[in-house]
């Protein structure tokens, strides 16, 4: 972690969080910060509540107990559309606007967000689009572009709100092998770019080379959180050495 | 009333009467256009933010919007569950609505308001959650959500359920017989009842089925190139 001064609020604080659906607990009081420019990576077992916890840090979901903040400024007292605004997402299935083309799945936020007049839209749209190298896709519609296409435009469409944090829910998890790595690469980009980004994924790749910190969920309890050094070489629980080895074994090719 | 339409040689005197009457039938054809044309629009007009209105009224978290929508369904169902003979009659003789016109597409447009509403609510229902999900992640509201993202997907899947939907009010509007205003159908009653012309029955009934079936026939197509004007390149998925 990087703080620059002790007095600086965290970019995201996450204390003592709870969620159940139903009966069943969900998170069961996670806390953690991320300072500015950090790139954390989540892993955990399925249905350990990792897309939960992203989901109520764009409260996507409400959550009945703890306090997250952005900036210092606790999330519960922003505005919610002015609080997704500053939270990008991204999303393992794309979720692109299937009636829109690239280029205007990037302006609709822009426009109708951000107030932006057309002109300024297409253009900043544009701009992202070559960002994530896919300019000359601009006038494509989802069902004309690759899964690694649509995800890049994806992540297109969440840079251009200018946000202060960057969440992705297992952004390579619904693409073939061969799309993984491009869409890793502008992951790695943005992250050397200073974006401050919370990851769910499980390329171990990617992890242990471009993450400040990798946090182990499990039962929706936080079992282990530092760096990845800390957690591939000297895991502190039993649990996360062997979680770690089995997905290192499954998913650590070096696709980035 | 001068009609401008030749009357071929050698017809037989049915046929010569339909002809002669061609013009008379014509005006009907126009009503009948007409009313289609209107009780389509009030129940566009009503059906859309109803289809609307039940999907999300369901979910929303304030107490009158949900109110909003259930009213929206009960009265769907009644509407739905009525013979349209009996909505029709409601109308001009029980609610003394007039002329017969006004009463006919209030009729004709209410139920097929309640029938467009299950069209664009099921079509609404499908556009994946992830579209909405997606939206408000940039931070648009709901309502910025659904005008923006959610509509203009379900508006396009509707397409053939409004092709089906117009053909039936197409058809159903024959139902104003029973109010008698001047339609098609009702015209034609007017010609075979008149007295000496009994025996034309046939030969009108015959015309006025081309009719119906002519303009079915061209409004399915139309609608059909609709469909494919605003279908999405490469499909839709999501
Ligand atoms: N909308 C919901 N309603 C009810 N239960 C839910 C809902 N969303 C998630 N859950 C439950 O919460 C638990 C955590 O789900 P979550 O999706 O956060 O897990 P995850 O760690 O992201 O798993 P995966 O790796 O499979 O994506 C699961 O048991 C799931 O069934
Ligand atoms: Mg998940």
């Amino acid at each position: 972690m990087s703080s620059e001064s002790p007095s600086d609020p965290p970019l995201l604080r996450v204390e003592d969080l709870y969620k159940r659906y139903g009966d069943e607990e969900v998170l069961n009081g996670v806390s953690f910060d991320m300072d500015a420019q950090d790139v954390q990576v989540l892993v955990g077992p399925s249905g350990s509540g990792k897309s939960t916890l992203l989901r109520c840090v764009n409260r996507l979901t409400e959550f009945e107990g703890g306090r997250i903040a952005l900036d210092g400024t606790p999330t519960d007292e922003m505005d919610e559309n002015d609080l997704r605004r500053q939270v990008g997402m991204v999303f393992q299935d794309f979720n692109l606007f299937a009636h829109l083309t690239a280029k205007r799945n990037v302006m609709l936020g822009l426009r109708r967000v951000r107030g932006h007049s057309k002109e300024e839209a297409e253009a900043r749209a544009l701009e992202e689009l070559e960002q994530v190298g896919l300019g000359d896709q601009a006038d494509s519609y989802p069902a004309e572009l690759s899964g690694g296409q649509q995800q890049r435009v994806g992540i297109a469409r969440a840079l251009a709100m200018d946000p202060k944090l960057m969440l992705f829910d297992e952004p390579t998890s619904a693409l073939d092998p061969e799309l993984i790595g491009e869409v890793l690469g502008v992951m790695r980009d943005l992250a050397d770019q200073g974006m401050t980004m919370l990851c769910v994924t499980h390329e171990m790749g990617f992890a242990r080379q471009v993450a400040t910190d990798i946090m182990f969920l499990e039962g929706g309890h936080l079992v282990e959180h530092g760096p990845p050094e800390q957690l591939f070489e000297n895991p502190r629980h039993e649990r996360t050495a062997q979680f770690l080895d089995r997905l290192t074994s499954l998913h650590g090719g070096d696709h980035g | 009333m001068p009609c401008p339409v030749p009357v071929p040689g050698g017809l037989s005197a049915d046929w010569r009467y339909v002809f002669e009457n061609a013009c008379y039938l014509g005006d009907g054809l126009a009503v009948t256009l007409a009313l289609t044309a209107a009780s389509l629009v009030v129940g566009f007009a009503a059906g859309l933010p109803a289809g609307v209105a039940e999907v999300y009224g369901r979910q929303s978290d304030s107490a009158p919007v949900r109110w909003v929508g259930r009213a929206v369904r009960n009265a769907g169902v009644v509407l739905r569950g009525t013979p349209i003979v009996v909505i029709i009659m409601l109308a001009y003789f029980s609610f003394g609505i007039s002329p017969a016109f006004l009463a006919a597409t209030a009729a004709l447009g209410f139920r097929s308001a309640a029938y467009q509403t299950q069209i664009f609510r099921g079509a609404i229902e499908s556009v994946g959650a992830g579209q909405m999900e997606a939206a408000r992640s940039v931070g648009m509201s709901k309502y910025q959500s659904i005008r923006h993202v959610v509509l203009p997907q379900a508006l396009r899947r509707s397409v053939p359920g409004f092709q089906n939907e117009v053909t039936i009010v197409l058809k159903d509007t024959s139902i104003a017989f029973a109010i008698g205003l001047a339609e098609l159908l009702t015209k034609s009653y007017d010609l075979f009842q008149s007295v000496g012309h009994t025996t034309a029955i046939f030969e009108l009934i015959l015309v006025v089925s081309a009719a119906y079936f002519v303009l079915t026939f061209a409004a399915n197509r139309s609608l059909e190139a609709l469909n494919e004007a605003v279908s999405v390149p490469g499909g839709e998925r999501g």
